[in-house]
């Protein structure tokens, strides 16, 4: 409707047109995956692998051009509350990019060094994530924990969890 | 000059609030009270609400007290609160409440009036519960 | 069948002493989690879902039983004592609930909460028992077009009703649909979204991805969006009601599971409308209407017990339909696949024993929960003060702990983390999680019916119409769908209607013709946002 320097300054703050892309990226993927299914018409299934595929692709294909619509507009998704969030301050990226990094710290090191080391890594590393400073507190309570799983799942639900590197000591 | 008195909503911190305003008006101080809180659970009962600071601001000022109330949350402890306001306000006198606590209950959560009175640069004046003058 | 002997066998299983063990676990670790800040029932049960390799099924369900319940009293414990409703069905608790608590009555309100819970969860459970089977009976003489219908009607009401944006519901769906399609396709066995990738072939394993939306995703959001300034608790001793307090308390209880339990069975009645109701009813029938807005019991006794009805009304689809409309109910339904169970309404047939035992054990969590919680509520208030860091480090310990455990390969870990990713993004930019998980776990079951209902007609769409009852269920649908369209027309009408009839005051039809027209889902939504807001 308007022309382009308005559309430079309406894209600005609207990050939700990632969700946008997501959506459309993903229809697209789903409908180019099923249309390179080959086969056969039968009898017996004349529906085929392929129906659901294009109308899932579809409506997310759909949904990507009215939300872009929506958002274009000045619509916004409302921010999920709930009893220990507080959505007045902006999202705090110094807690969730250290926990995410001990989370893939762990997925790194478990099949390597098991998972007592690499769960008291997980544990130990997201509570200092999450603002604990107390490291020697924080540390015992990290590898009780990683070890009561470890004993609690082998003995209790009959899992066994890679020892890893301490493969013979536990 | 300035009077620090670190308060809690228990009758220790009352008592160490009562003490602190007859001291300021003695020698005609400043008075900062400090209540703070790690901030890291949904519930710290030590920290106190809205109505409670409205009390407190009235009855120093109708005690004629020139004050300040502070609520810092901001990850430390009480203990370092408490240190960090008087170093920079170069307070001539910490007040504190005591209360009693277990060897094991200390080992466990140290003790902030322990850490006060060690680490204080300035006089520490330690009041317990219903011990005031 | 004869649902008394049934049920009678159902209390025989479930008073065992090692399924009634596990009652009191699920009853206990429910409350605790439902009091937690930051846990839910449906992420419990997605975390305790590795227990379905070494439980009974009927062990397993008995607790996760008592997680569902106990979750909904602990909610209700935090809103009253701090005014932080942890769920949608609870913020109608916190606006009387916590004003009595403020006025030094938090005893009575978690007392009439308590109790109010005991009654309408056990009518709740009797109504189960009775209707369940009456729905099955009914559900098995149906073809599949017609169970097709049912399931787009229950998908489609869950995303078009609930929630405050449509469109967002539907991208949600739609993403759970393309999850819920990775792997081989079961009849032809081609591969399907795997992109090459061998460890993709059998799909994504609904255990990581209910782990990942409803626990990684919850706990790097809260994590983004700490609270900052701490809360206080309300004190509060052992809560007790006097003679005044049952006197105006057992009619809300009895009004409000009569709202609850139908609207809990409905595919997307949910809990927050009948307890809104049971709000709006209990304020215009109250002898004491001053008190509303001061902390009337009556407005704590009718919803807490809407909220426990519909919660007993949400299994009635689940066991008899196999059909999950929230979110608890629907990572329940994941644990029977665990199993190998097909939900659905032969599961009535096949695992008679089973469902007849947790039916029972709602009665025994019923009254668990009373038990257990009236003398415990000081201690629970207790647990808020755990320090966060612990808190959601646990989280995202037990839930990789969970995925791991699934196939025991990081490759799972890897999926964990990129959909909590995306259960974040969803958290952030508003689109629901819960028609995703509906999505991930009804997808697969929909084109299994969808391809039986075209087979028997030979590939003609028109076989999808051959039952009257899936005609009807498609005209609901269509209603559903045109909803908005049909809510406008009746308001660009209405300007029209309204000054025509104000002046002449004898003419009282367009009003009420209105309200009742707009009575089903839309209006009450829009009333009860305000409620919610107020509680911030």
């Amino acid at each position: 409707m308007s022309s382009s320097p308005t559309l430079a300054s309406r894209l600005k703050g609207r990050s939700e047109l990632g969700v946008v892309l997501l959506l459309g990226a993903a229809g697209a993927l789903v409908i180019a995956d099923a249309a390179r299914i080959v086969t056969p018409y039968s009898q017996s299934d004349p529906v085929g692998p392929k129906t659901l595929p294009f109308i899932v692709g579809g409506l997310l294909l759909v949904c990507a051009v009215f939300l872009a619509v929506n958002v274009l507009r000045g619509g916004q998704g409302e921010a999920e509350g709930g009893e220990d969030v507080d959505l007045t301050h902006p999202a705090d990226w110094k807690t969730v990019l250290p926990l995410m990094g001990a989370f893939i710290a762990n997925i790194l090191l478990i099949d390597w060094a098991g998972w007592v080391i690499s769960g008291t890594i997980l544990f130990w590393g997201s509570v200092w994530a999450l603002g604990g400073r107390n490291y020697i507190r924080d540390g015992l309570i990290s590898v009780a924990m990683s070890l009561l799983t470890f004993y609690g799942f082998y003995l209790g639900l009959g899992i066994n969890l890679p020892a890893g590197l301490l493969e013979g000591i536990l | 000059m300035t009077i620090v008195v670190g308060y809690v909503p228990t009758p220790e911190g009352e008592a160490a609030l009562t003490q602190a305003i007859l001291e300021a008006r003695k020698s005609n101080s400043k008075l900062l009270v400090i209540n703070s809180s790690k901030g890291d659970a949904l519930v710290d009962n030590r920290y106190a609400q809205e109505p409670e600071i409205q009390t407190i601001e009235e009855r120093l000022a109708a005690q004629g007290i020139d004050h300040a109330i502070i609520q810092p949350v901001r990850g430390h402890d009480a203990a370092a609160e408490v240190l960090d306001a008087a170093e920079e306000q170069k307070a001539e006198l910490i007040v504190i409440g005591l209360r009693r606590r277990t060897p094991v209950g200390k080992l466990i959560m140290g003790s902030t009036s322990q850490r006060i009175l060690l680490e204080a640069d300035c006089p520490v004046l330690a009041v317990k519960a219903g011990a005031t003058a | 069948m004869d649902v008394f002997s049934s049920l009678m066998d159902g209390f025989a299983t479930a008073l065992t002493p090692l399924n009634f063990m596990y009652a009191v676990i699920g009853v206990i670790l429910g409350t605790a989690v439902g009091v937690l800040p930051g846990l839910g029932p449906a992420m419990t049960v997605a975390l305790l879902l590795p227990v379905t390799y070494a439980l009974e099924p009927t062990s397993a369900f008995i607790m996760f039983a008592g997680i569902y319940y106990g979750g909904m009293y602990g909610g209700s414990t935090t809103s009253i004592l701090l005014n932080t409703p942890g769920e949608s069905s609870s913020v109608v608790t916190a606006i009387e609930g916590n004003k009595m608590a403020k006025a030094g009555r938090a005893a009575q309100a978690l007392a009439t909460a308590a109790i109010g819970s005991f009654v309408a969860g056990t009518i709740g459970t009797a109504l189960l028992a009775l209707c369940a089977p009456i729905v099955v009976d009914f559900a098995v003489s149906l073809g599949a077009p017609s169970y097709f219908a049912i399931m787009v009607l229950a998908l489609l009401a869950v995303t078009a009703v609930l929630g405050s944006s449509r469109l967002r519901g539907f991208a949600s769906l739609g993403l759970g649909l393309a999850i819920g399609l990775v792997g081989l396709d079961v009849v032809t066995g081609q591969a399907r979204l795997t992109f090459g990738v061998p460890l993709l072939a059998d799909g994504l394993d609904i255990v990581v991805v209910a782990v990942a939306i409803f626990a990684v995703g919850e706990a790097l959001w809260v994590a983004a969006h700490l609270r900052r300034n701490p809360l206080q608790v309300i004190p509060v001793g052992r809560p007790w009601m006097g003679k005044q307090d049952w006197k105006r308390s057992w009619k809300p209880w009895l009004r409000g599971t009569a709202f609850g339990f139908p609207f809990g069975a409905l595919p997307a009645g949910g809990a927050e409308i009948p307890t809104f109701l049971s709000y709006v009813t209990e304020k215009r029938l109250s002898k004491h209407p001053e008190e509303f807005g001061k902390g009337a019991i009556e407005g704590v006794a009718g919803p807490e017990a809407a909220n426990n009805a519909a919660a007993a009304g949400t299994l009635t689809p689940m066991l008899a339909l196999g059909l999950p409309t929230n979110a608890t109910a629907a990572v329940m339904l994941a644990a029977f696949t665990q199993y190998g169970i097909q939900p659905g309404p032969q599961l009535f047939e096949s695992e008679g024993p089973l469902v007849w035992a947790l039916i029972a054990s709602l009665f025994i969590g019923n009254l668990l929960l009373l038990v257990i919680n009236l003398p415990l509520a000081p201690m629970w208030a207790k647990l808020l003060q755990i320090p966060r860091p612990y808190l959601y480090a646990g989280i995202l310990f037990f839930a990789t702990l969970g995925a791991y455990s699934v196939n025991l390969q990081a490759f799972d870990l890897a999926l964990l983390l990129a959909l909590g990713a995306l259960g974040f993004m969803m958290r952030r930019f508003g689109l629901p999680v819960l028609p995703l998980i509906l999505g991930v776990i009804l997808g697969p079951r929909l084109e299994k019916q969808l391809r039986q209902t075209l087979q028997l007609s030979a590939g003609d769409p028109a076989g999808l119409f051959s039952e009257p009852i899936a005609v009807v269920i498609y005209i609901i649908v269509a209603i559903i769908l045109l909803w908005p369209l049909l809510f406008k027309l009746i308001r660009r009408n209405r300007p029209a209607a309204v000054p025509a009839g104000m002046p002449s005051t004898g003419s009282g039809t367009v009003p009420p013709t209105e309200a009742g027209g707009s009575g089903g889902g839309g209006s009450h939504r829009a009333d009860a946002t305000p409620g919610g807001d107020g509680d911030a």
